[in-house]
């Protein structure tokens, strides 16, 4: 049968016109032959006898050809009339199979797409060339910082396998007439460009001599800010633009979607001094390698360990416990989101399973209804092959409905988890922002749902082609214990009715683990002030002087005092939340060293006297910094509660002395904690001093707002650019926006799961219901016969309740041990909930117990109320 | 020979089943089964190629005769035979003991046998 119908698709047999033309040829030959033989005409004029005889040639030639061309699509077309017949006959069925199948590959292939975006994180550059080099000691993490000056010109000299390059961040703003705006940018080593693979929309990389100290300055611009900022026109490049106060010659625009190492708008050259080279203390450099041609990863591992090595014998003091890594590049982006990745995968899988069982259920219980039919079509003499090829196409338009449908699931899909995530997040997604549906996946998830559909659709073909006729017929719609293939389909449904529950649980509790998350998220206590303020970043000109910026954070102060609608208003290193510090390296006189030898660090705040006000840190002992800290004055500093109590843990810490490189400063205060990382992170050190004792050429301003923090945005962007037109004011957005930057990839995994949960239970329950009326309408008699016998409608809506209740209940057993194997993995996703909290384990288990049984009390009930006069006539 | 208009008209399917028939003694080539139809039935039916190529295709399509390029017997160069396949042979019958049982009906019609 196969064999045939392969013959008949590839229309294997189908002669060429060649040799339809050869055979009619010979026809008249033979014809001819045949006729001078005969004696009925002479030999000289045979042939043309013949052909009067014969008629039109290429007219028989061409139907011979059709018979070929036309039957394929003929008997298509005729499965495909006879398919949408059935189709529309039982349209409650065909409406339940496309929407089941069609949800299980929207909901799969946009889940799955996610995950592919998240992997792939330079889809620009040849990412399985390029490593990450990583620093970090047993006590912080391996990528804990990045690699001194030092150690990286150490791995550009030394290290054979591998070419590296530095970057580092640099946030300067972009001036013209208009004013300025900050743009993000990256100082790179000048032959990234070369190493990393890049390709340019427009222009090329920096020339061979840039990057020296003193030298023209170049810039590389992204596609986006290029397009942003210009455009996309050609003209930028040789264009000078003037970021910070220097003027920059525009040598290129990387390729669209290039993005290296996050998302920035521009990149400047920076070569590595020799001063530099010497500078093993500073740790700021990010940076990336190209393996040799040739070489392998292990080789580089083993010579960056080598290199490393050599470093701590040079350096001991700086260097020793400190480790270096090579690691594949995309475990730069990827390695926080290694987890969501496999979490989406699995749920995507789960999904798709469930839609397919329920599929196959649906196809069952047609089985169990289409037997009568198909039997006493093979009764009637149609050919069994004919029979299969109907149900076949029958189940092909279907799934191909589905799959269209479920395409445009997809789409939607994909494109609102495109919009729903946070920018902050995208940067690091690099695939993000341009997330579209992978043809590939969704092919995959279409082929899938096809062939599970044509597998129960042969199901049939074997079962009810070949089952007795005499008895199938005989037994009418009324059988009582569902003779031939009954029995059999029957469990194989309560089998698949169980996998599905227990795949709806496992769902279920991963949304509900994840919204006990946001819950907790959101009500927990950052310790900053969320509502009514106002934060944004301040970029200076980078040239200024010391003592020209303290006066600008002064005036700045004075200015937003008077503004009305302003509570308070002060200037930071760092928003509380923004997960975007930098450490400061500290030292206790007197006390002993770590026991791993690390320098004590922490977060490294320079502050206005109203900057702790304005963000709502308060203080819980002693004083903040004020007014009377200036230059000139005693050095005080305010540390917060985690840093007192670690530290000082049995007396008060005011008055101690930290020591800050070759300064000492006097603790005067004790502020209450601050997250200055994501929600779900560890408290950490935190150094509060004045910006007018330590300055700094950027920070962020916050502001405390009366009125709506909204309506206040121009207002302060009016007030920094009187106080000084050459700052640039960026990000700015109100404390509750920053906190959202952190709920939202948890809001966003929340919703997801609850979305395929709801799916799976939906999918679940149908299939429930539909398994117990079909056992209801099956039993009719039995039940008939039970309430004659004197059986209450309570016994009869136990006796059937029952059969839905072991299912759930085997379901729900094996589903909690497959919840409690995904959980694990999502240890690391959730805030302030344990992955085998029970509570959530006993709620979703009762929840779904609690839908199982509304799915089944309705046959139940129906069940209850036979009429058993109705029932036994029957 | 008798003139065209003494010819009888095929009934609709019944060149298939009169073409496996023929191949039921053996293996023939088209010009051979049209002949051999034409002789069988005295110049009565004369199979017109238009017709015979299309069915003799439709028969190769549909599995009930396979063809194969061989050579004559009698001269030095390669024809289309065509054979009966298994489901040929089943075709065959089925068609066969419809043939009777329509003729059987016909009959019965234009016949009627007296009662007795």
């Amino acid at each position: 049968m196969l064999r045939r119908l392969i013959a008949r698709l590839t229309q294997r047999g189908s002669p060429s016109d060649a040799e339809i033309e050869r055979e009619l040829r010979d026809h008249l030959e033979l014809d001819a032959e045949s006729l001078a033989a005969s004696g009925r005409a002479a030999p000289s004029n045979a042939r043309s006898a013949a052909r009067r005889r014969f008629g039109n040639v290429s007219g028989a030639r061409e139907s011979v050809r059709d018979v070929w061309r036309w039957a394929w699509l003929e008997q298509l077309e005729q499965d495909v009339r006879h398919g949408v017949r059935a189709m529309l006959r039982s349209p409650v069925y065909s409406l339940a199979v496309v929407a089941t199948l069609a949800m299980g590959v929207g909901a799969s292939t946009t889940t799955y797409t996610i995950g592919r975006a998240i992997h792939t994180p330079f889809p620009q550059l040849p990412q399985d060339r390029l490593l990450w080099i990583t620093y970090g000691n047993a006590g912080c993490g391996v990528d804990c910082t990045q690699l001194s000056p030092a150690g990286f010109a150490a791995l550009q000299q030394r290290a054979r396998s591998i070419t590296a390059i530095g970057t580092y961040n640099v946030g300067t703003a972009l001036r013209d007439p208009s004013g300025s705006e900050p743009v993000r940018g990256f100082a790179v080593s000048p032959e990234t460009w070369t190493v990393i693979g890049a390709r340019f929309a427009a222009g090329h990389g920096f020339p061979k001599d840039a990057g020296f100290e003193g030298g023209p300055h170049f810039v590389v611009l992204s596609y986006d800010f290029w397009q942003r900022r210009f455009d996309a026109s050609p003209g930028a490049i040789d264009s000078v633009i003037t970021l910070g106060e220097q003027p920059y010659t525009v040598v290129g625009v990387l390729a669209r979607d290039l993005v290296f190492p996050t998302a920035a708008d521009v990149y400047m050259p920076h070569r590595t001094t020799a001063a530099e080279a010497a500078d093993h203390a500073s740790r700021y450099l990010n940076v990336f390698a190209r393996l040799a041609h040739g070489a392998t990863i292990q080789q580089a591992a083993a010579e960056v360990r080598t290199i490393n090595a050599q470093l701590v014998r040079e350096s001991p003091k700086t260097d020793s416990g400190w480790v270096m890594r090579a690691r594949p590049i995309a475990a730069y982006h990827t390695d926080d989101l290694a987890t969501l990745e496999s979490i989406s995968d699995i749920a995507a899988l789960l999904v798709f399973l469930a839609a397919c069982m329920s599929a196959a259920n649906l196809a069952l219980a047609r089985l169990s209804a289409r037997r009568q039919e198909l039997a006493l079509r093979a009764a009637l003499g149609v050919r069994r092959w004919r029979l299969a090829r109907h149900l076949l196409t029958e189940a092909l338009l279907l799934s191909l409905a589905a799959g269209a449908l479920g395409a445009v699931l997809a789409r939607w899909g994909v494109r609102s988890m495109r919009d729903a995530i946070p920018a902050n997040f995208a940067a690091f997604v690099p695939g993000w922002a341009r997330m579209g549906i992978d043809p590939h996946v969704l092919a995959f998830a279409l082929g899938a749902a096809v062939l599970a559909m044509l597998a129960f659709a042969l199901l049939p073909v074997a079962r009810a082609t070949r089952v007795d006729l005499a008895a199938v017929l005989a037994e009418g719609g009324r059988s009582s214990a569902g003779g031939g293939g009954g029995v059999h389909g029957t469990r194989m449904r309560a089998t698949l009715i169980v996998l599905e529950v227990s795949i709806a649980l496992v769902l279920l509790t991963a949304a509900t683990l994840f919204a006990r998350s946001v819950r907790n998220m959101t009500r927990g206590d950052a310790g900053v002030r969320l509502d009514h303020a106002l934060v944004m970043d301040l970029t200076l000109p980078p040239r200024g002087s010391d003592s020209s910026r303290v006066d600008f954070f002064r005036r700045l102060d004075a200015n937003l005092r008077d503004v009305p609608g302003i509570r308070a208003a002060g200037v930071g290193t760092t928003t509380p939340l923004s997960n975007n510090f930098s450490g400061t390296a500290f030292d206790i006189p007197g006390r002993a060293p770590q026991p791993d030898g690390r320098p004590l660090s922490g977060i490294g705040q320079h502050v206005t006297p109203g900057y702790l006000e304005a963000t709502g840190v308060a203080i819980e002992q002693g004083r903040g910094i004020d007014e009377r800290d200036v230059s000139g004055t005693q050095r005080v500093i305010v540390i917060n509660r985690y840093m007192a109590d670690a530290l000082w843990p049995h007396t008060s810490a005011i008055g101690r002395v930290v020591k800050i490189g070759d300064s000492t400063w006097t603790i005067v205060g004790v502020a209450s904690n601050v997250h200055h990382g994501g929600l779900d992170e560890e408290m950490r050190y935190t150094l509060y001093r004045s910006v007018y004792q330590a300055p700094r050429d950027f920070g962020v301003l916050a502001a405390w707002t009366s009125a709506d923090p909204d309506s206040m945005r121009g207002v302060v962007r009016g007030v920094v650019a009187r106080t000084d037109p050459s700052v640039a004011v960026g990000n700015m957005m109100t404390m509750e926006a920053m906190q959202a930057r952190h709920v939202s990839p948890y809001t966003m995994m929340a919703g997801m799961m609850s979305v395929l949960a709801i799916v799976t239970i939906a999918i679940a329950a149908v299939g429930l219901y539909g398994l117990i009326a079909y056992g209801v309408a099956q039993r009719t008699r039995e039940i008939g016969i039970r309430v004659a016998l004197g059986a209450g409608r309570r016994d009869i809506l136990a006796n059937v309740g029952a059969g839905a209740l072991r299912l759930t209940a085997i379901g729900i057993a094996i589903g909690v041990i497959g919840a409690a194997m995904f959980a694990r993995l999502l240890t690391s996703m959730l805030y302030r909930v344990s992955a085998s909290d029970p509570r959530t384990y006993v709620a979703v288990s009762l929840g779904l117990l609690v839908v199982a049984l509304a799915a089944a009390w309705v046959p139940s009930w129906r069940a209850a109320r036979v009429d058993p006069t109705v029932a036994l006539r029957e | 020979m008798p003139r065209p208009d003494q010819r009888l008209e095929l009934l609709q399917g019944t060149l298939d089943m009169l073409i496996l028939k023929t191949l039921l003694f053996g293996p023939a080539h088209g010009h051979g089964i049209a002949t051999s139809i034409r002789q069988a039935t005295g110049d009565a039916l004369v199979v017109e190629h238009g017709s015979l190529y299309p069915a003799l295709h439709r028969l190769q399509r549909d599995g009930f005769i396979g063809a194969r390029w061989e050579r004559a017997p009698d001269r030095n160069r390669e024809l289309k035979y065509y054979r009966l396949t298994a489901a040929g042979r089943r075709q065959l019958a089925h068609q066969e003991s419809r043939w009777n049982e329509l003729v059987r009906a016909i009959g019965r019609i234009m016949t009627p046998v007296p009662e007795t």
